[in-house]
Parts: C-alpha cells; structure tokens; sequence
C-alpha cells in the first residue's frame, strides 16, 4: 500500500510520470524557451483575459519554444492535427511534473497533473524522504484559484493626484496625467529607483533561499525588510531560540512518541504542515496488525489541553478544556511535576514558583472535564496523571513528546521544551535544525522605521485587511511617497497603492523553497502566467533594477550556489522535486535551564481566567479560508468546517455552559436539543442536534466587544469549548471577490498586536432581533445509539477482540441462525464470520445465468481505518478536484443539496461539556447488492463484473429513487446546472456572493424577462438568442467589444478534469472510486503485460484520490481478492466491519473500528467509549461487558433480544 | 309503502313495512322524471354557481402551467427537495389524486358485480372524478425527474441504443399500472355514457325545430353533433342492449383487479424499497383501503354540494345513498386505523431499532403534527359514521369529508418525508420543507380537476340516466308506473 505511484519505479513502457521541464531539452530552441522565460510577447498582453486573448498566451510560449514538454503548452493551432507531433506528447495522456507549493515558513512538495498544458490536480510528492504522498486541504483547493476569474489580472496604476486612491482607474492612453507608455511598463517604471534606503519592503514569511539571497543584496543597498503574517508560527523557533540558543527551530517526529501532550498544540488541525503531523501521528496510533499485536502496546496516547476544540483535542484520548489564556497554569503546573517525578537537579527552585504560578486551577476550572455522572472533578489531578504517564513511559525509556501551539506565548513553549528534555525527547522525538534568521523586521518595526514619504512595497499578504486592528494601516499608506503593490488579488491594500503588479500563482511561477525539515525543493511553473503575472522574486529583481529579472535565472544560480554548478544535478533537482540530503542538519543541544527560566520569569504574566460576562476571545486559523488567502476559493469555503460542519462562514463559538448563561437555560437547551434528549419526547435523539427550524439554523447575532473594538457575528454552541471562550475564525470578511465577498465576518478589526491569538475582557452584547443563517452540513451530532462508527478501548481489546461483531443486527448472536456456509465467492471462503450470500443467482450457474461478479477480474473494495482518521477534510477536497464536483453555494448547501461525494460524519458522544468526537468518511460503499441499482427504472445505476457500483450519467432521468433507497445517502443530485453557473451573477448583473438561484423566485427562470443573467438559462433560450455561442453560459453584458464572451467559462472549463465527465442538472452523481483511475492503471498494466497474461494491476498501483491524499494512509484501496493486497489484510482484521451490515447490501467499503486509547489512572477515564454506552443503552447491549463491570474482567455477556 | 303490482292471478302479501326497502330513487319518481333531471342540468342555462365556480378553477388551475413551466425551465431544484429528502410534495401528490382515483372504479366495478344497485346514482360522477384525479396525478411523476426530456426512456421501446428499462424497478410497475388503470377507467366511463349520450342527443334532435333564437339554434346543432357523434349511433335496440350489457360485465371484471393492482403497484413504491417506514409488507391492502377511502370521500365531498345545487339531483342521490358511502368510509377508515396501529406493534415486535426508531419519530419527532393531523381525520373522524345522525346529516358528512381528504394527504405525506428525513445514518439527517412552487403546483392541480369536472357537470349527463332508470320500481313493465310511458 505505501508503494505508492512513483516517478521512475523504472516501467519499461507506458508513460513516463515526472518529467523535468527540460528533460530532453538539449536542443536550441529549449535554450532560447530558458533564456526567454517566460517569452516576450507575453508581457504585453495587458488586456482582461479574453478567450481569444487566453488562447493566445496559452500558446504563446510554446509556438515559441517549439518543444513539446518544456512550455507547458501545445500550440495554437487547435483546429490543425499534429502533423508534426510534439515530441513527448501524447493526446488525451496526462503529464506530471515535481513542483511545490510554498507556505509561511516550509513548502510542500507536489507533483502536479497536467493535462494538454492545463493543470489540473496537485498530489503530495511520494518520493520525498518521508512523505506518503498526502498532503492538506489547502494545497488540494490551490489549483482552483488558479483559475479564478476574480484573481488580479492587470497591471494598473492610480491616478497619481489621488492618495490612497479609492478608484484604481486602468491605465490608458487617452487617460489623463498618464504616461504615454503601456499599464506594465509604467507600473514597472515606478519600481526603477527605489534600491535605496528610503524604500520599505514588507512581504510574507518564506522560505525561499532565492528570495533571501535577493534581499541580502538589496539589503546591503540599504531597503528595509520586514516580513508579517498575521498567523504567524515563528513562536516555535523563538522559544526554541531562547531554550536552545539562537539559530536553530523545532521540528517534531510525532510517530515515535508513545504520548503526546499538547497545550493548545492543534497539530494535527491549524498548525504549520499539519498534513506531515498527521502521517506522523497515525504512523504511532496506527493498529497494524490486531490479529498479532496488542493495541495497548502499539498505539500512542495524545493528550490535549486547550480553550477550543480543535481536530486535535478531538482526536485525542484526554482532554483537558481550559481556556486559551489559562494554559499557561496548566503548562507550569505540568512543568513543577515533570520536575518532580524525574528529579532533575539544579531546577528544584523552580518548581514551587511554578506550583505557585499554577494555583487553585482546580478551583478556577472545577469542571474543565467533569463527565456525566462524575463529580465536579480535579484539573490539577488530571495534569499530575497526565504527567505521571509520560514519566513512566519515559522511565521505561518511551519517547514522549510535548508540544505548545502558536498560539501560546513562548513561556508556554519554553515549559513545553524544559518537559521534551527532562523526558528525554530532545533529538528524539523533538528535533533542532539550524537555521538562518531572516533578519527581517515585523509590522511593527515597520511603523516605527518608516518616515514620512519613503517608498512602500508590499509583496503579498493584504496588510490593509489584515495588519492588527490598532496599527493603523491606513495612515501608514498616506505617510509614504510611493506605494507598489504585487498582490493576488485587487484587494484593499492594492487598492490604496499606487500601483498593483499581478501575482502569479505557484503554479506559474519559478521559485524555490525550503521544507520543515530544511530539505530544498523547486517550485516549477506548469503554465505561463494566465495574467501576465508576476513572481516576488521578478519584483525584488527588478527592484534591484539588476540585470537579471528572470526568476528561472535567479532560481538556478541560487541553487548553483547551493549544490554546485552543472546540468545533472539541476536536472536531477526538477525531475525528482527535491534535493536529496540538503536538509538542515540537526544541532544537538542543551536545554539552557537558566536562560529559559529568567525568560520566563521576564515574561510571565498569570492571565485572568474568564468568567461569565468577561469572555476570552480566542482567534484561530480558519480551516477553510487559513489567514483570508483562500477567502475567495469556493472548494474550501464550501468544505464544512471538521469541528462545527459549518462551511461559508465563521461564527462566535461559545461551550453549552456559555450559551446557557447568555441565552438562558431553555434556549441553549433548544439550541442543543435537548428537550428530546429527556426522554420527554418518546426518547427520540437530539443531543448535540443542533436541531434546525425548519432545515434552517437561524442564528441570533452578537455584538463582540474587545478594546473598544467591536464585531457582529452569529453565536453558534459547540460543545467541548472552555466555558467563557469566544472561538473566532480568521480570515473571512476580507470582502473581496464574488465567490467569498460576503462570507462571514472580518475578525482582525478586533484583534490587536497585544493580543493577537487570544484577548481577554471581551463582552457580548445582543443585537436585538437580528439572526443570521448559517449552513451546517450536519443536524445531527450524535449517534443515538446506532453502531455506525464502532469504537473500542485499546487496553479492552485484547480480551474483545472480535468486539465489533457484536453490534447492531448484524451482531453474531442475532444471526446465529443464518448459514455460514452457502454460496460464497472464492475470496471470500476463509471469512467464517460473514453469511452467505442468499442470492444464489451472484454465483451463475446453468439456469441463473452470468454471474454478477467475475472471479477471474479483480474486485475493487476499500478499507477505511477509523482508528487513524483525524476528521482533516483533505479527502473531501482532492475528490472534489479529481471528480470535477461543482460547489454548490450557501444557500444551497443549507439547505442540504451538497455535492461532494464524500461527507465527514462528526459525532459527539458523551457529556455535552466535554464530549467524546468521532469522524467516519462516507462516500459510495459500492455495495454488491446495491439497493440502489435495483429500483433506477431506466439502468442508470448498475454493477460491473469487478464489483463496482456505476452510473451511467447519461442514461439518467433523475428519478432520485436511488438516493431514498441507499441507506448511506452518499448520492448526489444536480438539481440545478451547478456546473454550469457562473460566479456571482444576479439579475444580469455581478454581485457577490450570490449563487444558484439563492431566493427561489421567478427571477431565476430563464423565461423571465428581467432574467438577463446564464443563472439557470435555459440552453436553449441561449442558443435562441445567439446560435454562435453554443451552449457557453455567461453574462450577456459580458460581451466584449471584439464578439468574445465573458472569460469566465474558459476558466472554468480549464480547471476541469478531462477524464470525467461533467455532469448536468437532473443527474444523480456518486462516488466512483475514481473509476477514471482504475481504468488508466488497467490500460498501463495492459500495456506493460504485453504478450504476457500479467494484466493484473499489482496492488497499489491505483490509487483514488481520497487514498492518495489522505496523510494518515487511512484509507486503502485494491483488489478484495488478491491475497497479496493491502484491502484483503485489512478486511481481515478483527476491527473491519461493515457500516448497516445487517441490510445484507454487502457493501465493498468497510471500516476499521475505531480504538482510543485512554490512561485509567485519568479522572476522564471511561471503561467504554462513550458512543459504546450509547448504544448499550439504547439498545439493551452490553458490548465490552458495560460500564458496571471491570473491564479486565473477560467475561462479557452480550444480551439478547 | 309502494304496491307491488304482480299477476292478479298469483297473491304476495307485501312484505311487512319493517322490511320495506327505501327505494333508490326517492318519491315515487316517473322514469320520465329522471331523464328530464339530469338532461336538464345540461339543455338548461348554466347557473350562476357553475359561471363563478368555473372561474374560480380556471383562475386556479393557471398555478399548474406557471409551476410546470418554472420547474421544467429551471430545475428540480425549484421544489423544496434536497439531500437525504429527495421526495417531497410532488410524490405525495401523485400517490394522494391516485388514491382519489380509487372510488370510481371500485363504485362501476366492484359494486356492479356485486349487484349493489345503489351504486348507479353515483357510479358516473365518480368514475368521471377518477379519470380527473389520474389525469392529475399523472402529471407528477412525469414532470418531477431531473430531466423530463427523457422520461420516455421508461418506456419499453426499442431503441438505436439497445438499452431496455429495468425491470425491476417499481417506478416501471407504475408506468404500466397507472396507464392501464387509466385507460381501462376512461374505456368504460365512456361505455357507460353511450346510452345517455344517445338520449341528449335524441331530446336535442326533439326540440330543434321548436328553437327559433340563433344562438340556440347553432348549440343545439352542436349538441345534435357532438352527442350524435359519440353515441356511436345507439338505437337502443335489444341487440345494442344485449352488447353492452355483456361488455359492461366484461369491463367490469377487467377493472376489479386493476381497483387492487393500482394501488398496490404505488404502494410497492415503497414497500419495494428498505427504508425504514417504507419497507413494510402491509403496504398493498392498506394502501388499497385508503385509496378507497381517500375516494369516496372526494365522491362525498363532490355530490354533496351537487345534489343541493342541481335541483332534483337530491331525489336521486338520496341521503341514503350518502349514508351507504359513509358506511364504507367507516369501514375503510377502520381498515386504514387498524394498518397504523399494525405497523407500530411490527415495528416494536420486530425488533428492529431503526424501524423502531422511524415510527417514533413519525408520532414525536419533527413532523409530529402530520403524524397527529393524520390520525385525527382517518382514524378519528370517520369513527363519527357509528352514529346515525352523522351519516345522514348532509353538512356534516361533507365536513368529514374534507378532514378524510386531508388526512389522506397527510397520511402520504408522513410515508414519504418523516422516513426519508432521518434514516439510518443520522449524520446524513436533514429536513424538508416545500417552497411555494410545490405549493402553487398542487392548488394548480385542484384547479385542472375542478374544472374539468364542472365542465363534465355542464355537458355530460353527471347520473347514469339509464343505469338508475334501471333500479327503480317502474323499470318492472308490470309495475303501474312502469314501462315507458313518455
């Protein structure tokens, strides 16, 4: 399974995957495609992107270039065949090339799919030391706002009389005050002159070794530099900086550590390169063979102390709930006993500062993870076993590990590395590479240096949106001369400039960058600049005003200077995506107790716990939008949320205890149902419910006060939050583009320098009678009881270990009385567990005619392992990008007609303070009698020989029968043209936020005259009204003066995968196990087979998209009936199971149950997982032998009924 | 009360008064009488009621086209409908004008053969009702698939592309049921009216020369035509009598089991499917009885106001006949009563907890008032029919009625929405509510059925004429009044 598709795994026929840009390429034309990087021409197309224009630079480069791989282009000539066919290229047959997207401070390395020049699909790179292949959400949604229409696409340039100009008025030459030269090369004129120390760069953090060689040259001609992130993670190299000695920043190896404590460390959620802490956490959690080993020795344990609920307190096993300012106490309480229970020496003066610092916690937060039934229980017990576990683990000579989040001041992360080094983690488990500090100022130098009239130049971010609330932005920009902005998109800060330089996405661009763990990779363009833009490192060139502005150039002498000069290695460096052994060594250092402790004596400042009235907010990175760089990706925004299932909007987060002290018991209780959950109703579910009115979660809207500075927003309870913590999501409101411009709320406006991740003293005021409508993906929190996620506790398995057989129907004592041993297909024949199949006529035979499934094919099925599921979404985004799955809009998604083929199912369980969370992924489980083929009346839905479930889309009439007849509800339905809206558009006009027929009024049926927009138009009513535009949606007021339509569709069109199909409106649309992708591993291996029968496509090969992303390696996909493969192992774990076996569909997709792993000796222990309870007492089970009994006592009765 | 008149050579006692039956037609009334009757609803000017009433349902019926129209243009998604309640209002519908449609078969059909002559009051304005409500119903499961443009492709029909529908799918059955049904029901409706029709056009053909106005002239040529034309040219001959007497058992006996099929094939809509709430084995017979019930309360809620309003029709359509109706809309209603409580006691003794679970949240979860509104107008309001005076107090019943109507309603509306709303998975959980194209749809359809019924009042005899002809004292030639005097 871990073999994943590799670049040059030496196939002597079929394609070839990665390929470097100029592999091949020793001819002229390829040095003269180098030497004009990109070529000129392009520069002069200034025009909005039209599609006849589009086309043209499409092409540009490659006519130019004459070379079949190097342009990332075929020619233009679209309507002529290839008489001379490029070489290398094969039409219709994908290319793949190594690049990497850049973050703050790391990159993550990619392959990107290419189809006929168009990129269409990033996947992690396997080949990278250490990497699985998978990777985030973020990087999955990148390729969308690639080709987003709203993106900055001109030069352009204010009118110089107007100071922080409102209006950025294109260039032209009948334009007054203008200068007779074209948009670009005035705005370029403006950057000459400004290499002097009147000149104020301020960028985004990188981690490019291009762009610090360029800065340190600028530099020595006296520009400043300052770099600003308004998430910024560079706390962890501070402290390490400070604990360790300067010049070196953690990195964490997560899959050796037996325990993790994390304080308010969302590792596996919100931080830097979450995507590799995953694969390292599962990689220590995962269960891989429970046939053999003993879960209680093999899994980790995480420990989570934090005021939010994060992914990764909702993954761990004990969760301490304290709000985010007071983890402090917790971090110095946990300090004083790690001390203790090691007896380090020469810090023992420090632990009773530390006790002292962490007094009466238990009195502040008497509850922080009381359970039901429990008493009101002891926080300082719960850190003190928390710790204690660690040290025996250390003791017994485990590694362990403790991490602080960005969040947390640095003297919560110096107490976090004095704990990695008492327990003996340091070089371990936490590791120091040594890096070079960027010297850059912050935001705040930047205000402090810059003097009246000096020149301002803003690389990225949007400053003006996104600088603390008490910076000033705005003055800032009246106080300077000149200010140049190069930026994504014409947001505000472009818009106060005097001149805006279109950013090129990574996709098209030449850079390099560094990973977490210092290793260098290259960022490599795909496509020219669909605008015309341009990179930072062209800026800073060309602000040098050196001879040398092309960023290919620049990249390869910087990495000439690294890895010496010649054209293997650089080669080599492209093709594979990354230079081997070029991370950053690993220093070996002490902690320096004494620093550290004067550090934190300096520091220390002991945080006013929260109380009702005297909220705390809490910001957070938005796992949708991150800072607001996404703000305008409708993928992401349109992805729920993991924790809330809320998507297109941020919300003021607040715990049940919050909610019922603001709203009054009988609301908070309406809010969370739980009426129902008394029982008062008939005992129906509700717990967690969120339980809507009428489909619709009409939130009422609070008036957030911090500092005199205030927001409004909708309130939303999440259980699981610290009482009197305000959770905030950055990021939204930015107001910018029509996909993302009204969602949600711009939380920056309150958040200050001072206290820019939490603040206190905040108060709640309510908007009288205002409500807002939030759509959350699910209404239903809770299980109630029914076993669709099976759970288990790690140290009760050895005695259960068939345990998830005893549940619901299917269980073993309600089907004793089915035969075992019946007709059976032969992969099947070694699971006495599983009946018979009683459809004796899936086994062919002389009267029942062809068997369903063919024993001679392969038969596809997938495991999804629970047990390392963290909940991340990622898949959701990579099936969206592989399947073409249109997004659908708020007002759609809320009121349920989402498309994506795979939902993340978020349970609670347990107390409503401090629930126990769940997450299962459920798309299409292919079922072998799929209750949905049976009832289409026209053979839309129907069954292959290798056992997958198809849909035929253009033999579907839309009956929906399907969709009510599939127990899992994994399909989906076009009840509009989704495919085909444009962006924004309302009544022929662009507005937005505005999506598919959001009102449902007559204003948005084709026939209504007032109806000039494409929203929802009637093909035919636009083949009508213009027979030459075909069937190309669009505004009509689009029209340019030439005859071309709006761009908007060529866009679109472009970021599609050409291997699926588009669906229309009336077609029912599912999972398909990337069938696409099997059929292409099915044609290689055909191709490879040759004469030979080896047309088995071996395991691994073909991956689905959900399974090649996903970080954790949860999800395994192969052949059920190859002994050898991954999917006939995992089915044969004693954790697999099937989701409603009972209904005897057979599904292809089963689960692997879900183990936690908690300490007993923990107040929050609980015999049984909380889900397990539930259905123990809903339906008179007694799974893991119930609650009552001890659980070392191997005796369960399981009752019957 | 009235004379047997018998062979004076042969002496009855007449039966004693307490076995006296009423008779059908009340007063003594001639066979004359009655064809002056009905035909006089349609020689005579519309009255006003009809001129306003017709208004109203053309103005009501526009809803249907403006509806349609916006939906077809548009996309599904103009309904309420969404993910996981793909089924909404348009399903509810159909299954609610089918099950409408139920009492004028059974009426012609089953109580032909069973001899229950009381039926011939009724038997043409709820066969006339049934082809309306399948003509509404109809247009439900044509228009509401994503894509309408293909709905031929359920059709059985060979193609360029080899693929056949599939047979095991229960939206096919429906294609075949309700077509048969529908053809079947319009075959002998119209059998029926061949004899009346031939007697309009004899009365028109009476008086043309009496008619010297030109307006009327030009009608009752029309009239002469149209009549003539569909009568097929009875004479009413033995031979013709003989003919149709024999195809009327014929078509009869065909219609029996279509009144069963029908109802049964929709239910298996859901009975086929494994959804808790739907996956029941009951389906068939208590869908058959509320369709029978659900029928002849519309038969009720129609004739009610039409005997008041046509004058003589309430000597022809007695309260007798009235309380026979209400008695089978108690027994029905009994039925419909006896499913529900059965399918809550299978859902406990089954033992299956999401089965157990979709009933209980039918009684108390989101839906709890459909669940509640159902059980007050089926269970509870026919069990008033126990008592004499609610079954012969005209205002009453037709009251009654409307609550079994929109019980009925409710009843499909609780099948189709609470099961699919929450159903095995409870992240996947969602609700529905209908917007005002679902709404404006289904008042659109009240508007079509109404007017084509007012127009089938105008124009078409809306009594069997012959039929009741047939049941009264004076058909015996040898009864005093017998035979054909006028």
């Amino acid at each position: 399974m871990n073999d994943k598709l590799t670049p040059s795994n030496g196939q002597k026929s079929g394609p070839r995957y990665w390929r470097s840009l100029e592999h091949k390429a020793d001819s002229p034309e390829f040095r003269e495609f180098v030497e004009n990087e990109f070529p000129s021409g392009v520069d002069l197309i200034d025009d909005p992107v039209s599609r006849r224009n589009f086309m043209k630079i499409m092409s540009a480069s490659f006519a130019l270039a004459g070379l079949g791989v190097s342009g990332c282009r075929r020619p233009e000539h679209k309507i002529l065949p290839f008489s001379k066919m490029p070489e290398n290229y094969v039409h219709g047959t994908p290319q793949y090339y190594a690049t990497a997207m850049p973050t703050r401070g790391t990159a993550v390395p990619l392959v990107a799919k290419s189809y006929d020049g168009r990129p269409i699909k990033v996947e992690g790179n396997a080949e990278y030391p250490g990497s699985n292949g998978g990777t985030d959400q973020y990087v999955q949604a990148s390729i969308l706002s690639l080709y987003d229409p709203d993106r900055g696409i001109n030069f352009k340039r204010a009118d110089y009389s107007v100071r922080g100009g409102v209006e950025v008025t294109e260039f032209t030459e009948d334009g007054k005050k203008t200068l007779k030269i074209e948009p670009k090369a005035g705005v370029l004129k403006l950057l000459e002159g400004l290499a002097n120390s009147k000149t104020h760069v301020l960028m985004e953090q990188s981690s490019s070794p291009s762009r610090a060689r360029l800065v340190d040259g600028l530099r020595a001609k006296g520009v400043n530099f300052y770099e600003y992130e308004p998430i910024d993670f560079s706390v962890h190299a501070e402290a390490a900086a400070i604990a360790f000695g300067p010049g070196v920043e953690p990195y964490y190896k997560l899959a050796e550590a037996k325990a993790i404590l994390s304080l308010d460390c969302d590792f596996l959620g919100t931080e830097e390169s979450a995507y590799q802490h995953i694969r390292g956490f599962a990689e220590g959690r995962r269960v891989k063979d429970d046939t053999k080993e003993n879960p209680a020795d093999s899994m980790n344990r995480l420990y989570s102390v934090e005021g939010m609920l994060t992914l990764t307190g909702t993954n761990a096993d004990h969760r301490l709930r304290i709000p985010t300012g007071s983890v402090i106490r917790v971090a110095a309480l946990a300090l004083a006993e790690a001390l203790d229970g090691i007896g380090s020496d020469g810090a023992q003066d420090g632990i009773s500062q530390l006790r002292a610092f962490a007094a009466d916690l238990s009195k502040d937060f008497s509850d922080s993870h009381a359970t039901e039934g429990q008493t009101k229980a002891d926080t300082a017990k719960w850190v003190g076993q928390c710790v204690a576990d660690l040290v025996r683990l250390a003791k017994r000579g485990d590694k362990t590990l403790v991490v602080a989040g960005y969040r947390q001041p640095k003297e919560v992360h110096l107490a976090a590395m004095a704990m990695n080094e008492l327990l003996g983690n340091v070089g371990s488990t936490l590791l120091l590479r040594s890096v070079k500090p960027s010297g850059n100022g912050s935001i705040a130098d930047l205000v402090d240096q810059f003097k009246d009239d000096d020149n301002l130049v803003v690389l990225g971010g949007d400053p003006a949106y996104n600088s603390p609330a008490d910076l000033d932005w705005a003055k800032l920009v009246d106080r300077a001369g000149r200010v140049i902005r190069q930026g994504y998109y014409i947001d505000q800060t472009a818009q106060d400039a005097d001149a805006y330089i279109p950013a090129a996405h990574y996709l098209e661009s030449w850079g390099d960058a560094r990973t977490s763990d210092g290793t260098l990779v290259p960022v490599q363009p795909l496509i020219a600049p669909l605008f015309g833009g341009m990179t930072e490192l062209e800026v800073l060139a060309r602000l040098g005003g050196g001879t040398e502005s092309d960023p290919y150039k620049i990249v390869r002498k910087t990495f000439e200077g690294i890895a010496g000069e010649g054209d293997t290695q650089w080669e080599k460096f492209l093709h594979d995506g990354f230079l081997a052994e070029s991370a950053s060594g690993v220093e070996n250092r002490e902690y320096d107790w004494e620093v550290a402790q004067a550090a934190w004596l300096d520091g220390v400042e002991p945080v006013k716990p929260p109380s009702k009235g005297h909220y705390e907010v809490t910001f957070y990175r938005d796992h949708s939008v991150d800072d607001g760089r996404w703000c305008n990706n409708g993928w992401l925004l349109e992805t729920p949320n993991p924790v809330t299932r809320i998507a297109w909007d941020n919300v003021l987060l607040m715990s049940y205890q919050s909610a019922r002290e603001l709203l009054g018991e009988e609301a908070a209780q309406e809010a969370l149902d739980f009426e129902e959950l008394d029982k008062k109703s008939g005992g129906l579910p509700g717990r967690f419910g969120f339980h809507s009115d009428a489909g619709h979660f009409y939130q009422k809207v609070y008036k957030l006060e911090v500092g005199g500075k205030t927001v409004e927003g909708p309130i939303w309870l999440l259980p699981g939050m610290a009482d009197n913590v305000i959770g905030v999501a950055l990021g939204y409101g930015r107001g910018l583009g029509r996909v993302g411009g009204v969602a949600g709320f711009d939380a920056y406006s309150i958040r200050t320098s001072s206290a820019a991740h939490f603040a206190g003293e905040a108060k709640l005021a309510e908007k009288p009678s205002a409500t807002y409508e939030v759509a959350c993906t699910q209404e239903q929190g809770i299980m109630d009881g029914r076993p669709v996620i099976r759970e288990g506790n790690a140290n009760d398995f050895n005695g259960h270990k068939d345990f998830v057989k005893h549940f619901d129907l299917d269980s073993i004592h309600h089907t004793a009385h089915i035969t075992k041993n019946g007709a059976r297909y032969e992969w099947e024949k070694d699971r006495g567990d599983l009946a018979a199949s009683p459809y004796k006529h899936n086994f062919g035979g002389a009267s029942n005619g062809p068997k369903y499934m063919d024993e001679e094919r392969q038969q596809w099925g997938m495991v999804i392992d629970l047990g390392t599921c963290v909940g991340c979404d990622a898949c959701v985004l990579a099936c969206q990008s592989e399947n073409n799955i249109p997004i659908v809009g708020k007002q759609q998604l809320a009121i349920g007609r989402e498309m994506s083929w795979i939902r993340i199912d978020r349970y609670f369980s347990g107390d409503e303070h401090n629930p126990q969370v769940s997450y299962q992924g459920v798309g299409c489980q292919h079922c072998e009698d799929a209750p949905c083929e049976s009832v289409c009346p026209v053979n839309a839905t129907v069954h292959d020989e290798e056992g997958l479930n198809l849909m035929a889309y253009n033999r579907c009439v839309g009956t929906r029968y399907c969709s009510n007849n599939c127990p899992y509800k994994v399909r989906r339905f076009n009840y509009y043209d989704y495919n085909r809206r444009p962006f924004g558009v309302e009544d022929g006009k662009r507005k937005p936020g505005v999506f598919f027929n959001d009102d449902n009024d007559l204003n948005n049926s084709p026939l209504h005259p007032g109806n000039k927009s494409s929203n929802g138009e009637w093909e035919l009513v636009r083949w009508y009204k213009d027979p030459s535009r075909g069937s190309v949606p669009g505004l009509d007021d689009g029209k340019k003066e030439n005859g071309a339509f709006d761009p908007e569709w060529d866009l679109i069109k472009l970021s599609k995968n050409p291997d699926v199909s588009v669906r229309m409106r009336g077609v029912m649309e599912k999972c398909t196990y990337c069938l696409q992708r099997i059929q292409r591993g099915k044609i290689e291996q055909k191709v490879e087979a040759r004469d030979s029968d080896n047309v088995k496509v071996p395991d691994g090969k073909i991956q689905t998209a959900c399974e090649q992303v996903c970080p954790a390696d949860a999800i395994a996909f192969g052949d059920i009936s190859d002994k050898e493969s991954e999917v006939y192992r995992q089915i044969r774990q004693n954790r697999n199971y099937s989701v409603l076996g009972f209904l005897d569909t057979r599904p292809r997709t089963t689960y692997l149950a879900k183990l936690r792993n908690p300490n007993t000796a923990m107040p929050d222990y609980y015999d049984i997982p909380n889900s397990v309870k539930e259905y123990n007492d809903e339906n008179h089970g007694n799974v893991f032998g119930g609650p009552s009994h001890d659980k070392t006592n191997g005796h369960e009765k399981e009752a019957k009924h | 009360m009235a004379e047997h008149s018998v062979s004076s050579s042969v002496k009855i006692a007449p039966p004693p008064v307490e076995l006296e039956r009423e008779h059908l037609v009340a007063n003594q009334r001639s066979i004359g009488w009655l064809s002056d009757t009905v035909a006089n609803v349609i020689e005579n000017k519309a009255p006003r009621w009809w001129w306003i009433a017709i208004c109203i349902s053309v103005l009501t019926s526009i809803w249907l086209p403006i509806g349609l129209v916006y939906l077809i243009s548009t996309g599904v998604g103009v309904w309420g409908l969404n993910h996981p309640v793909a089924w909404g209002w348009a399903i509810v519908n159909f299954v609610w004008w089918i099950g409408i449609g139920h009492a004028g078969t059974l009426i012609s059909a089953i109580l032909f053969l069973l001899r229950q002559k009381w039926r011939t009051s009724i038997n043409r304005a709820a066969e006339a009702m049934t082809i309306f409500a399948v003509m509404c119903a109809g247009i439900f499961p044509a228009v509401h698939v994503g894509r309408i443009w293909f709905d031929w492709w359920l059709f059985p029909i060979p193609t360029a592309n080899s693929i056949w529908p599939q047979f095991r799918s229960p939206l096919l059955w429906d294609v075949f049921a309700v077509s048969t049904y529908f053809t079947v029901s319009v075959l002998f409706w119209y059998m029926g009216l061949i004899p009346d029709l031939a007697t309009m056009r004899d009365r028109f053909r009476k008086v043309a020369g009496k008619v010297v106005e030109p307006a009327a002239k030009l009608r009752n040529k029309v009239a002469q035509v149209f009549y003539g034309l569909f009568s097929l040219g009875w004479t009413g001959s033995n031979r013709h009598w003989r003919n149709y007497e024999k195809a009327y058992l014929l078509l009869a006996g065909l219609s029996t089991p279509l009144v069963l099929s029908v109802h049964s094939i929709v239910s298996f809509d859901f009975a086929v499917s494994q959804l808790p709430g739907w996956h029941t084995t009951i389906f068939p017979p208590y869908f058959v009885a509320g369709a029978v019930f659900s029928g002849f309360g519309m038969v009720m809620t129609l004739m009610i106001p039409l005997r008041s309003l046509y004058k003589g029709l309430d000597e022809i359509v007695t309260v007798r006949h009235l309380e026979l109706m209400c008695k089978v809309t108690l027994t029905t209603g009994s039925i419909v009563g006896y499913a529900y409580g059965m399918e809550f006691f299978i859902a406990y003794y089954g033992g299956n907890p999401y089965e157990l679970y979709a009933f209980k949240n039918r009684a108390f979860g989101d839906y709890y008032w459909s669940y509640w509104l159902m059980i007050s107008c089926n269970v509870v309001s026919p069990h008033l029919f126990w008592f004499k005076w609610c079954r012969t107090t005209p205002w009453f019943i037709w009251i009654v009625t409307i609550f079994v109507n929109i019980g009925m309603w409710m009843e499909r509306f609780v099948i189709v929405v609470t099961s699919l709303h929450n159903d095995f998975m409870p992240g996947n959980w969602g609700y529905y509510s209908p917007t005002w194209v679902d709404v404006c749809t289904y008042i659109g359809t009240f508007g079509f059925f109404m007017t084509l019924f007012l127009l089938f009042c105008r124009f078409l005899p809306l009594i069997a004429i012959s039929e009741v002809k047939g049941v009264t004292p004076q058909a015996d030639p040898h009864h005093p009044l017998g035979g054909a005097k006028h």
